[in-house]
């Protein structure tokens, strides 16, 4: 072996010393990195625990919703029926009223019978707009099932979260399936106004016969 | 002419709040349908049906889809047909008015707008 060697090997160590020196230096950042991950694997089981008990408490939820919707339709079917009896004893009123008529004139005054008339009639009135005001339960249900449509996707979304941090477990997914109503459908921007502005726009198109493009209804409302 | 008409909704509340206004308006002669296909059987089975009031979120075949279907059937296609409905924006106005709806009521709505859009419905249809 010649000296050009020895330089050689020198040299090769040299390089060893210093990959051994920066090793040194390393592996308390291994270390630490380690140490980091052990702290945060019990960390993304806890996010995906949380994640998992969520998404199998959200079908519950959707099925409370539909429960409400069911609920309501049911107090105001029994409400319309209230309503129409209270209709059918006042039409029997008014004609018993209107029969008697005059038999009545020579006991009561001609402004205490037209004051029993017209409560009569306010009384029709106000059965009419309670009925009226059953809509409610309509556009209720349409907003409860636009409630229902959102958590659909955001279960599915944790769905999917899920599947990434589990690798795929689909048979629990499967499990959390949502069983939505099929039978509700629904307009996601229903709204109890009670304000004529939306039927204006509604009969400012409808008179405008010509109109037969976004752009001419647009040009319309000046937009 | 005597009327019939043909009460279009999925919501039971809906179907006897828009049968009690035809009532209180002296309209006593009228057929409910749960939906558009529902409507389409019922249209099918009684050619005395002479005006469609109907809603247009329903499953299955919607209003808009009913609408389309009767303008599309030579027997049916003179029929007027009123949407009565949650549907607001103008897009959808648009949309119903380009099928061919005679007119259209934004709920809630009051009996006096239903009974005005159904007598506009009825001038033009008598013209």
């Amino acid at each position: 072996m010649g000296s050009k060697n020895i330089v050689q090997v020198f040299n090769k160590l040299d390089d060893l010393k210093l990959v051994f020196n920066y090793g040194q230096k390393i592996i308390p950042i291994i270390q630490n990195l380690i140490d980091f991950m052990r702290e945060t694997v019990p960390l993304l089981e806890n996010i995906n625990n949380s994640i998992s008990e969520s998404t199998s408490k959200i079908p519950k939820a959707s099925h409370k919703i539909n429960d409400v919707t069911h609920a309501t339709e049911l107090a105001t079917t029994e409400i319309l029926d209230m309503v129409d009896n209270i209709s059918g004893e006042i039409s029997k009123l008014e004609k018993t009223y209107d029969g008697k008529f005059n038999e009545m004139k020579s006991i009561f005054t001609a402004e205490e019978l037209e004051g029993a008339k017209e409560s009569i009639k306010k009384i029709k009135d106000y059965s009419n707009n309670i009925t009226l005001s059953l809509q409610v339960q309509d556009i209720t249900a349409q907003q409860l099932a636009a409630v229902n449509h959102l958590i659909e996707s955001v279960q599915k979304k944790l769905g999917e979260l899920i599947n990434d941090i589990e690798d795929a477990d689909l048979d629990k997914i499967d499990r959390m399936n949502l069983e939505l109503d099929e039978k509700i459908t629904f307009d996601p921007n229903a709204s109890y106004i009670k304000k004529d502005d939306h039927q204006k726009v509604a009969d400012m198109i409808m008179d405008s016969n010509n109109l037969s493009s976004q752009e001419e209804v647009d040009k319309l409302f000046c937009k | 002419m005597t009327l019939k008409f043909l009460v279009v909704d999925d919501s039971l509340t809906m179907r006897r709040i828009v049968a009690n206004s035809l009532k209180n308006l002296g309209y006593e002669n009228f057929v409910e349908a749960v939906d558009g296909s529902d409507a389409l059987n019922k249209l099918a089975a009684d050619s005395t049906i002479n005006f469609i009031i109907t809603d247009w979120n329903m499953p299955g075949l919607s209003g808009l889809d009913l609408l389309k279907a009767i303008r599309s059937n030579e027997k049916l296609k003179k029929l007027p047909v009123l949407m009565v409905t949650t549907r607001g924006v103008k897009e959808d106005i648009v949309d119903a008015m380009t099928a061919g709806v005679n007119n259209y009521v934004i709920k809630p709505f009051t009996p006096q707008v239903l009974k005005e859009k159904i007598n506009q419905i009825l001038e033009t249809y008598n013209r």
